[in-house]
């Protein structure tokens, strides 16, 4: 059985849509906060839902690969897969996005912002999970070697943001975040957390899709 | 037990001598090739001697390491070596001991060259140098271990290691390099402790991150 085939998946899947559309309206049609970086700005809404998703699901692929350990069972292996390429690739929409949005802020496209370089290292990382994955040996134990990789690379964060933010401190962490955030007008945040929640609607279905195929996979 | 462990590894390196000599080697041919690239520079060298001691220690690293693992391939002595009477947490450390040995060894033996190729200063503390050069190593070679039994048996192990390590270590890479700047600069350590502490935690969280993982790692 196909996966809309389901009632409450089609169901999720016009939601996701849905959200996502007045999402884009509302970006699009916002008037920039900063005239400086005339529509540029904007990204702002999308980048930092993004990045927080991403940030997300890397720690679910964490959680999923401690269960793997634990307890052994294919599903967790099967959801951590899912949540690491989902992740990874909102990992990369998050390298897409930091540079077009550096550009307009700073004059250029990578400015080795902190938690900008902290995603490429994760990125990295994961694409040498995804290498293991795919040339690591036999499948029972390279679901293993996965979850051990999975779980290293996020506790790798601290440390790697702790070393990057203080690598060169004359960088300032997103120096133009704290315009967005003002108490006084509470819109930003609003759409901000708008913008998160139908990321993680669209991120969900996705894997929902994605542990589908691999469950199906495994049926076979 | 975990000393027979190490022992067992340092009497085949005491008969063959090929671990050690292969790096000693190989590192001093990345710093013969470093110093002919800058030689246009010697002001410059100055500044990157640090950054460029460090990527020759990663380098010979990722040589030592899989060179030592390759030992367990051989002629079917993995079999034997995951069912020896202990802990396989222990045969971890006993590995990160034999490997951190191993490297020390051979930066000892490069470092020399190094700093008379490059025209470096020689005049700073010696005991800090020490310490920094034993929690970077130290640090390299825990996460170093995880990676090498993580693709012991991947068909692409040769390239999987360093793709899994270099952006794991990064936090190694940018605070050893501040670390040992800062010292050739003869900057007091209250100044530059900070790093030394990053080294230190790394170290201390993979170590025991790799002991509490390993025997999921080696499992038959």
């Amino acid at each position: 059985m196909t996966f809309f085939n389901k009632k409450e998946n089609r169901i999720h899947a016009a939601l996701a849509i849905l959200l996502s559309v007045i999402n884009i309206y509302i970006i699009i049609t916002l008037k920039p906060p900063n005239q400086a970086q005339g529509i540029f700005g904007n990204i702002f809404y999308i980048h930092v839902p993004i990045a927080w998703s991403a940030f997300l699901l890397y720690f679910a692929v964490m959680v999923c690969g401690i269960f793997f350990l634990i307890k052994k069972s294919i599903i967790w292996d099967h959801r951590g897969l899912a949540f690491a390429e989902i992740g990874t690739i909102f990992m990369f929409l998050v390298l897409t996005t930091g540079p077009i949005w550096a550009k307009p802020a700073w004059g250029h496209y990578w400015p080795w912002e902190p938690r900008l370089t902290t995603s490429l290292i994760l990125f990295l990382i994961f694409l040498g999970y995804f290498m293991l994955r795919e040339f690591g040996g036999n499948p029972e134990q390279v679901s293993r070697f996965a979850a051990v990789v999975g779980i290293l690379a996020f506790l790798d964060v601290p440390l790697i943001f702790l070393s990057v933010k203080f690598w060169l401190p004359e960088m300032q962490s997103h120096p133009q975040v704290g315009q967005y955030f003002d108490s006084a007008s509470p819109t930003p945040t609003y759409l901000v957390l708008y913008s998160f929640l139908s990321l993680l609607v669209i991120a969900s279905l996705m894997i929902r899709f994605r542990i589908n195929i691999l469950t199906m996979k495994d049926e076979e | 037990m975990l000393l027979h462990l190490i022992l067992k590894d340092l009497k085949i390196e005491m008969r063959s001598k090929e671990i050690i000599a292969s790096m000693f080697i190989f590192g001093l041919s990345v710093t013969l090739i470093f110093a002919l690239a800058f030689q246009v520079a010697p002001v410059m060298i100055h500044t990157f001697a640090p950054g460029l001691l460090w990527v020759v220690i990663l380098f010979t690293s990722v040589l030592g390491l899989n060179r030592l693992f390759s030992l367990e391939r051989e002629e079917h002595a993995l079999w034997s070596w995951v069912t020896a009477p202990v802990d396989r947490g222990l045969v971890y450390i006993a590995k990160v001991i034999s490997a951190l040995i191993f490297v020390l060894i051979s930066v000892i033996l490069f470092i020399i060259p190094f700093f008379i190729f490059l025209n470096l200063p020689t005049e700073f503390s010696f005991f800090q140098f020490g310490l920094i050069l034993l929690l970077g190593t130290g640090s390299i070679v825990s996460i170093g271990c995880l990676i090498s039994g993580i693709t012991l048996q991947a068909g692409l192990r040769d390239v999987l290691i360093p793709i899994l390590l270099f952006p794991s270590a990064s936090p190694v890479a940018i605070a050893a390099t501040k670390c040992t700047g800062f010292l050739f600069e003869n900057k007091p350590l209250t100044t530059w402790n900070f790093w030394l502490l990053i080294l230190a935690s790394f170290f201390v969280i993979f170590s025991l991150f790799g002991y509490l993982v390993f025997n999921k790692i080696v499992e038959e």
